[in-house]
């Protein structure tokens, strides 16, 4: 950290309330910053950041604000033929982070009959990848959902992609990427409850792996996988309620692990577990609400992971989405499980009990 | 969605820039972007044209070390080294050059610690060096894995050096010695984590780490459980002295105290917290976890307790804990109702 540039202080007037237009104005020109070298190194996350955009846009209750057509030709464009899934920009190999974001995106603009008209009947990973094997079943699953069901491994756990990379935020992926598509039943659901189970440590928490600490953001994924498959009895609530309650620090920021600093992706992260366990009063809301909106930008909107630093797509949508949560005034509702607007979950039918804040009238 | 697809703490500060300001970065840019998107269209060029070649190869080198997260080069990189740059060789140059992909993404790593693709590449790099240079019925049949597994535990120990709380480095660090051809006593790890506990208490990656190297110990009946946790309750007087304000140390102790749970210990440990309270009467940890042992001793032996002063005490603590730590007196309360 460098304490000679200036910091904007928690005091600053222009952040007392959240900066709507200015948000939107900041997320509609993100893809018009194309003279911008950061634009072009982060093309890997392009697709995600489309999503996390979207997502900030539609809590705010503006989903007008981008362009639906190009967004949803754009997600198409990234189909990765060869593997059977989204890359997160076109000819990017696919993952399942951006698969997931794409249906996701999908979902959100109601568009998911777009994936039916590029069905696919038969799609085998192109060698040396093919060490997968593909889960055969009768009828042919849409469109990359037959990856997505090769990827579990006999642990139970998710590789993002046939490279074989595991992790507890794949299993939710492709967890949360199913259950979208109403197709959760294909995968092994005992297997990825009981690797869930064994990433479970003696603080509540979870890790990315089995033996691995605990880490906010690990919390959430396996603590929100957990309420798509109906097994929250895994989680010791008390105490991982009392881990998640414990990243709020002093200036009321959340970390993501003990003796870490702050920062505002966390605000979601621990705010989201903490609500599906309906455990949000445990922590100070208002302190919170104001750490999240000093870290926004007065001048150019968007928000960071703390007061004064460079903003960016995805700390905006986390920080609006922990607004979300602690009800701040005039946001729509967020389903802290999946990430997306509470609407659009319940209309699938998906909605689980977790419990947000009362949202304030002003 | 994608979350933890970016690097934690990178801590940017905004400066705000004038219109000139901002002109003359655009144009400073404007190079940098025309070279990194002709070599990224070169390179998926060569990609789709399934180009094997030592070229293709290079320009992978080149992207990646401007743009260490296009995890789709990465892939491309081993896609050519399966197809093009290990075909017909001899497989101690497959390890030389699996050698070199180490020292190669080392500088990588150096200068993105955080990359999750950087970190996955070493472990596929490891996983393909070949067996040798003996044959199968030779000692040295693992020699080369054997030398490249130590090489890149200290490789971990290193990232560990620079950033004792780096995850993706603890997480390589409990890949390697679970994988080793050769496996290091697990012991060791003990000496490892004590001696990154002893440089900063804070340390909780490695407090977490001794708690599951001690569970493994003890089942395996390679430690005696009952006085190495009289060790590990000396190692944590120690830390609660020194600083009883930090939360790695008493989440240790709730381990700690919960892998016996017996009346005995329970009793003890309250009555050791309340000494260093007694010191310090407005020590939140000290007060949270009396409470939380009392609260455990109600519990767990609720007829060799006297219920009424015991709840009595706990709800006093948590009334105590409102006051001295407001942002969580929600919490206290909800206890609170449940203490009797």
């Amino acid at each position: 950290m460098t304490p000679t540039t200036t910091t904007k202080s928690k005091s600053d007037p222009s952040t007392d309330t959240l900066l709507t237009d200015l948000h939107i104005k900041y997320i509609q020109d993100l893809g018009n910053s194309k003279d911008d070298l950061t634009y072009h190194l982060t093309a890997h996350l392009r697709l995600n950041a489309i999503y996390w955009g979207y997502n900030a846009t539609c809590l705010l209750g503006r989903q007008d604000a981008l362009n639906r057509e190009e967004m949803i030709e754009f997600v198409m464009s990234c189909w990765d033929e060869e593997a059977g899934g989204f890359g997160a920009h076109p000819d990017h190999d696919a993952h399942l982070l951006s698969t997931t974001s794409a249906i996701q995106i999908l979902v959100m603009q109601d568009a998911l009959d777009r994936l039916d008209i590029d069905r696919v009947t038969k799609c085998t990973p192109s060698p040396p990848l093919s060490c997968i094997s593909i889960a055969h079943t009768d009828t042919p699953l849409p469109f990359g959902l037959t990856v997505i069901v090769s990827l579990q491994q006999p642990s139970g756990v998710f590789a993002g992609d046939q490279w074989g990379e595991t992790d507890t935020r794949f299993l939710y992926c492709a967890v949360n990427a199913l259950s979208l598509l109403g197709r959760l039943d294909e995968i092994n659901r005992e297997k990825a409850v009981e690797y869930i189970e064994r990433c479970r440590n003696y603080d509540g928490g979870f890790g990315s792996s089995v033996g691995a600490e605990s880490h906010s953001g690990q919390v959430f994924v396996c603590v929100a996988a957990l309420a798509i498959l109906d097994r929250l009895d895994v989680v010791d609530v008390e105490t991982l309620g009392w881990w998640l309650s414990e990243r709020q620090l002093p200036n009321g920021g959340l970390n993501g692990r003990p003796e870490k600093l702050e920062d505002v992706c966390y605000s979601f992260w621990v705010l989201s577990a903490l609500s599906i366990l309906n455990k949000v009063p445990w922590i100070d809301a208002d302190k919170l609400t104001s750490f999240i909106l000093s870290a926004q930008d007065p001048e150019g909107g968007g928000i960071a992971d703390r007061p004064g630093d460079m903003v960016d797509v995805f700390h905006t949508n986390f920080g609006i989405a922990g607004l979300s949560i602690l009800g701040y005034p005039g946001l729509v509702d967020l389903d802290p499980v999946y990430c997306m607007p509470a609407g659009v979950i319940e209309a699938r039918g998906l909605r689980k009990g977790w419990k947000a804040l009362e949202r304030r009238q002003s | 969605m994608a979350f933890l697809v970016v690097d934690e703490e990178e801590d940017v500060k905004r400066a705000r820039l004038t219109a000139e300001e901002r002109e003359a970065r655009r144009l400073r840019e404007l190079s940098k972007i025309d070279e990194f998107t002709k070599l990224t269209d070169a390179t998926l060029t060569r990609k789709k044209e399934r180009d094997w070649s030592r070229d293709a190869f290079d320009l992978t080198t080149r992207l990646l070390q401007i743009n260490p997260e296009f995890y789709t080069i990465w892939n491309y990189r081993r896609l050519i080294l399966l197809n093009g740059l290990f075909v017909d060789v001899f497989s101690e140059r497959v390890k030389d050059i699996l050698m070199d992909e180490l020292g190669m993404t080392m500088s990588a790593l150096k200068a993105h610690p955080k990359v999750y693709w950087i970190w996955n590449h070493r472990r596929w790099c490891l996983e393909h060096i070949p067996y040798g240079p003996g044959k199968e019925s030779d000692d040295d049949y693992t020699g080369w894995k054997q030398s490249a597994w130590s090489r890149e535990l200290a490789v971990a120990e290193k990232m560990l050096d620079a950033d004792a709380r780096n995850f993706h480095a603890w997480g390589y660090r409990r890949y390697i010695l679970a994988s080793m051809p050769t496996p290091r006593p697990e012991s060791s790890e003990l000496a490892y984590t004590q001696r990154k506990i002893e440089a900063n208490f804070s340390n909780f990656s490695a407090w977490h780490q001794r708690s599951k190297t001690l569970t493994s110990l003890w089942k395996q009946g390679k430690l005696d459980e009952a006085k190495s946790r009289e060790d590990e309750f000396e190692l944590l007087r120690n830390a609660m002295y020194t600083d009883p304000d930090d939360q790695s140390v008493w989440m240790y102790h709730r381990w700690l105290v919960g892998t016996d749970g017996s009346k005995e210990l329970l009793e003890r440990e309250i009555a050791a917290i309340q000494e260093l309270l007694d010191e310090q009467p407005d020590s939140k940890w000290c007060l949270e976890s009396i409470a939380h042992y009392k609260r455990l001793l109600l519990k767990s032996y609720p007829s060799d307790v006297d219920i009424k002063s015991l709840s009595e005490e706990i709800r006093s603590l948590l009334s105590h804990l409102e006051t001295l730590d407001p942002a969580r007196r929600r919490r206290y309360q909800d206890l609170g109702k449940t203490a009797i």
